[in-house]
């Protein structure tokens, strides 16, 4: 029952990741693909507060997420301000690079990777209150992502997308929005982190690199950008799938590579054949009738 | 004779080619005036100096009475600077009315924080923008089609859009970019009398445009452009009856 258990928490969490990560690649259109970075930020914090200095854990966890948010908004702010491409490099660098930096500290594990990070729920209320509460924030996202993106923020969104021009020129802040989105995203990410430190209890650098990266960008793609299901959709099935594959019995030394070459092959695969995911859906705000119904078209010329 | 925008000295130059040349120009409040010129005269580059798209080498640009050289496109717009585009920029995945919707000057949601954490206040706006932009929907004839996607509406109705959304920044200066090129029929008409509306409520509109007619019925002044120069400015009519600038209009 703990694998199950285990599975359904790494779902929840692959889901929260997911959904944050297709707001801010999606929705908001910015290329980057450093979402894990954000998550490790949170799991590192967080499970440092919690260990070193005692704070409680759900506090520790939201200090996870603060910490995800800002260092977002400082990697973001001066590359948003040159152009959006510079998103995609200057991110990724501080990916690869924080990795590297967070081998050589030893009063965060190292390489070797963080151990005994205080657990939290588990031992009092036993596994199943972990999965109640990874999944709630799942659902959360989830909902919170529809929300933002269903409102009059989300029509900047779809705006800012289409025309980079014409936006400025109705007055909008182009790079206010950005800079928003991005950290929100990373904020969520963040909290994942924290809840995923907690629970398995042991963080290395080196989960959180590229492999990472791309297993999220896959579920996004394969379940389909800018719907609320698909992130969803292909957070379970990605998630699932690995597992799946390990009771062929194959050894690890094929098994590691494979899960990559699998997240690869599937977005190319989706990439060719079906670029819209499994959920395709209609622009969000395309024709969209107004929530209150009011007026329908009296045209007097 | 209030000059809303005031431009003194612009020099714009793209390694060899002159967009700007020492240009001279004035808009003044409720009045309409018509830039001409041939292809390449420096007429869209001169809005786009005016409206911040492209930094000028020298010169300045005052929006009433104050210097806007140095804002960014967002606070020249919030100060009450609109524009159309040649080519619309529209937003292709928004309905006709959520164009509009963006357009206003104070948007809903400009604050991310007030979505959180006032969500009563952002609705209040959200409702006054839908009154404003069904008024201005109305008042161009795109009531009809307001949940159109824009890929689903003709070019003239495009074009509607396209002004409509600029009239809800209830600008007080107004640059139009080719509102005609392409346009008959009913479209012609209505955005004809919109432009005559906007200037009689005291808007300063500027219009590049090629179509001479709809420039000498709608504008009060005309002003002549070639090579990123002004090298005439006066009556419409006057202007279209220089020989010499007829020449340049059109070659030799």
């Amino acid at each position: 029952m703990d694998y199950v258990y285990t599975i359904l928490i790494l779902v929840g969490l692959f889901v929260t990741l997911a959904s944050s990560f297709d707001l801010v690649i999606g929705h908001c259109g910015l290329i980057s693909i450093a979402h894990p970075i954000f998550y490790a930020i949170g799991a590192y914090v967080s499970a440092m507060l919690a260990k070193e200095a005692g704070v409680p854990i759900p506090l520790a966890i939201l200090c996870g997420g603060a910490a995800a948010f800002v260092s977002s908004v400082l990697v973001a702010l001066p590359s948003l301000r040159v152009s959006g491409d510079y998103l995609l490099i200057a991110s990724i660098g501080f990916q690869l690079g924080l990795i590297e930096f967070a081998k050589h500290i030893h009063s965060i594990g190292g390489a070797g990777g963080l151990t005994n990070i205080p657990s939290f729920l588990v031992n009092d209320y036993g596994r199943l209150s972990y999965v109640l509460l990874v999944l709630a924030v799942a659902v959360l996202t989830v909902l919170f992502v529809r929300w933002l993106t269903r409102g009059p923020y989300g029509r900047m969104m779809a705006a800012m997308r289409d025309d980079e021009l014409a936006f400025p020129m109705l007055g909008r802040n182009a790079i206010w929005l950005k800079v928003s989105i991005f950290a929100i995203g990373s904020g969520i990410a963040g909290v994942a982190g924290g809840l995923y430190a907690h629970y398995f209890r042991f963080l290395e650098p080196d989960q959180f690199g590229l492999l990472l990266s791309s297993a999220i960008l896959t579920m996004v793609v394969v379940g389909g950008m800018r719907t609320t299901m698909g992130p969803v959709i292909g957070a379970i099935v990605l998630q699932i799938l690995p597992q799946a594959i390990t009771f062929f019995g194959l050894p690890p030394s094929i098994l590691g590579p494979l899960q990559g070459l699998m997240f690869s092959g599937l977005v190319l695969f989706f990439m060719f054949v079906r670029p819209q995911g499994l959920l395709a859906a209609p622009d969000i705000w395309a024709g969209r009738e107004p929530k209150a119904g009011r007026r329908s078209g009296l045209a007097d010329v | 004779m209030f000059e809303v925008l005031k431009v003194s000295g612009l020099d714009k130059r793209f390694g060899g080619i002159v967009v700007a040349d020492d240009v001279d120009l004035a808009l003044v409040k409720g009045r309409v005036l018509g830039l001409i010129g041939p292809n390449g005269a420096g007429k869209t580059s001169l809005f786009n100096l005016v409206c911040g798209v492209v930094k000028p080498d020298a010169g300045s640009i005052m929006l009433a009475g104050r210097e806007i050289n140095s804002l960014p496109i967002r606070e020249r717009a919030r100060m009450g600077l609109a524009r159309t585009w040649q080519n619309l920029r529209l937003f292709q995945s928004l309905s006709v009315l959520d164009n509009l919707m963006l357009g206003q000057r104070d948007y809903s949601a400009d604050n991310l924080l007030d979505i959180m954490l006032r969500p009563g206040h952002v609705a209040n706006r959200e409702r006054d923008s839908l009154d404003r932009a069904y008024a201005i929907l109305d008042q161009t004839g795109l009531a009809e089609i307001a949940h159109s996607p824009i890929g689903d509406i003709t070019f003239g109705q495009q074009k509607l859009v396209g002004v409509a959304r600029a009239l809800m920044n209830d600008a007080q200066c107004l640059l139009l970019d080719e509102p005609m090129a392409g346009v008959e029929g009913q479209a012609y008409a209505v955005i004809q009398r919109v432009v005559r509306d906007i200037a009689a409520s005291g808007v300063a509109i500027c219009v590049v445009e090629h179509n001479v007619g709809f420039i000498r019925d709608l504008c009060d002044e005309g002003v002549f452009m070639f090579a990123g120069k002004v090298l005439a400015r006066g009556s419409v009519e006057s202007l279209i009856a220089d020989p010499q600038l007829t020449e340049l209009y059109f070659g030799t």
